[in-house]
């Protein structure tokens, strides 16, 4: 029981957290900016699914608020988004730990997909209607950095993070 | 039975309450700040939390320009030395006639009793950061209210107009580009006077709204600020007209245009402060 508590130890949640907010500060711009993955979305479910007890709603919606910031959106758009999307993780989630990360990758495609249809439902009520579907683009960058994430995890740990059960 | 609330884990109340909770908190969120502006103050906190991490992640892409810089080949320069020299000769000259101008100008406003324009003042400032444009095209730039800046004032390029100021922070504000759905510029067209107004439509287009369809215009034609709103100066360049389509239901032209400005290129932009008017009754 030692390995999992160390894997998923305060210091290492929020360092990976605080990397995220760190990619996602980087001045992106140009095609690099459309297919940027949700870095915040994708950490936040990874500890929602791996570390349900330290990552959870509050965190979700912090950093969600932080993400609207970001883009200059509407403050909420895509805290709501999180927050769905760490729900479906938490229905979903003895099911999701029991696949390998390709599979794991590909059923989470549905829940950033539903995530993304959040932000984009909540931005066209709130403030208008979309310019182009280029907001889905970063759906598939995000399923591609979770099955490298998920092939990393795999790698590194071998399958101690299941230990935690 | 894989239920949610059978976690490892003790939790008072179960998910679907918790994401009730939270959704519900979502949408007072998106309330307070649509309808009330009332999250200004967090968008100020966060901004000048982020502030410091902003500069630091945009100082390796500095360095390494600047790297690159060093090894320009020095004929490079030379030649842009001297093109740059012919071209502040140029600009001398025009100054010159500018100035006489201005002063002719000055001469005939106070003969007809007119209001002189608000003087201005430059502030440059450099790009810190892009967002996403799915519903409006924002920059983030490093001057803010310390700086003088307030909601409102133009900014643009050694090109064109970029946008307009909309939210100031303490150290950095945001700036709405012209493309951006929803932002309007007063124009008028260049080459016959006409005003009219300019529309964003995301994604690098604008459009020239409300054109009766026998209006003189055509495709090359610039699109200038008409500055009868005094916000924009007058004669800043905004676009330049692509396309022009004549449909046939509906009394207007739609004219299409691109914007002048270096809306993806630039990093460097002025933003022009201007005292604020006084209306007077």
């Amino acid at each position: 029981m030692s390995m999992p508590r160390e894997t998923g130890s305060w210091g290492r949640v929020l360092g990976t957290l605080a990397l995220a907010v760190g990619l996602t500060q980087l001045p992106w711009s140009g095609w690099a900016l459309i297919v940027r993955p949700d870095f915040l979305l994708v950490t936040v479910l990874f500890w929602v699914l791996h570390r349900p007890e330290r990552i959870g709603f509050g965190a979700a919606f912090t950093l969600g608020l932080l993400a609207d910031f970001q883009d200059g959106a509407v403050f909420g758009q895509h805290a709501i988004a999180y927050v769905l999307a760490v729900y479906a993780v938490l229905y979903l989630r003895l099911r999701l730990l029991q696949f390998d990360p390709l599979r794991q990758a590909a059923q989470m495609f549905p829940i950033l997909l539903a995530a993304q249809l959040t932000v984009l439902l909540v931005g066209w009520l709130a403030v208008r209607p979309p310019v182009g579907l280029a907001i889905l683009l970063p759906v598939l960058s995000s399923t591609v950095l979770w099955l490298l994430i998920a092939l990393w995890q795999r790698a590194w740990h071998g399958k101690g993070m299941r230990g935690a059960e | 039975m894989a239920v949610p609330g059978q976690l490892t884990f003790a939790r008072r109340l179960g998910p679907a309450t918790r994401l009730a909770i939270w959704l519900v908190i979502g949408v007072a969120c998106v309330v307070l700040d649509v309808r009330y502006r009332a999250m200004e103050g967090l968008r100020s906190g966060l901004s000048l939390t982020l502030h410091p991490v902003r500069v630091a992640l945009r100082a390796p892409g500095d360095v390494a320009s600047e790297i690159a810089g060093f090894f320009t080949r020095h004929r490079l320069l030379q030649q842009e030395r001297d093109a740059l020299a012919a071209e502040r000769s140029r600009l001398a000259l025009t100054a010159n006639t500018a100035r006489d101008l201005q002063r002719e100008n000055d001469e005939l406003r106070a003969l007809l009793a007119m209001r002189t324009r608000p003087g201005q003042q430059l502030v440059r400032a450099a790009l810190l950061y892009q967002g996403h444009d799915w519903f409006g095209q924002k920059i983030v730039l490093d001057r803010g209210a310390s700086d003088g800046l307030r909601n409102g004032l133009p900014v643009v390029d050694a090109s064109g107009l970029l946008g307009q100021v909309s939210r100031v922070y303490p150290g950095s504000s945001e700036v709405n580009l012209v493309t951006s759905p929803g932002q309007l510029t007063p124009v008028m067209i260049e080459r016959t006077g006409q005003r009219g107004l300019v529309a964003g439509l995301g994604q690098g287009r604008l459009e020239l709204r409300y054109m009766p369809s026998q209006t003189d215009v055509r495709v090359g034609d610039r699109l200038v600020t008409s500055g009868i709103d005094r916000v924009y100066p007058a004669a800043v360049p905004v676009a330049r007209v692509t396309r022009i389509g004549r449909p046939q239901a509906g009394p207007y032209l739609r004219i299409e245009g691109r914007p002048l400005a270096g809306l993806e290129r630039s990093r460097a932009v002025l933003i022009l402060v201007a005292q604020p008017v006084t209306v007077q009754p």
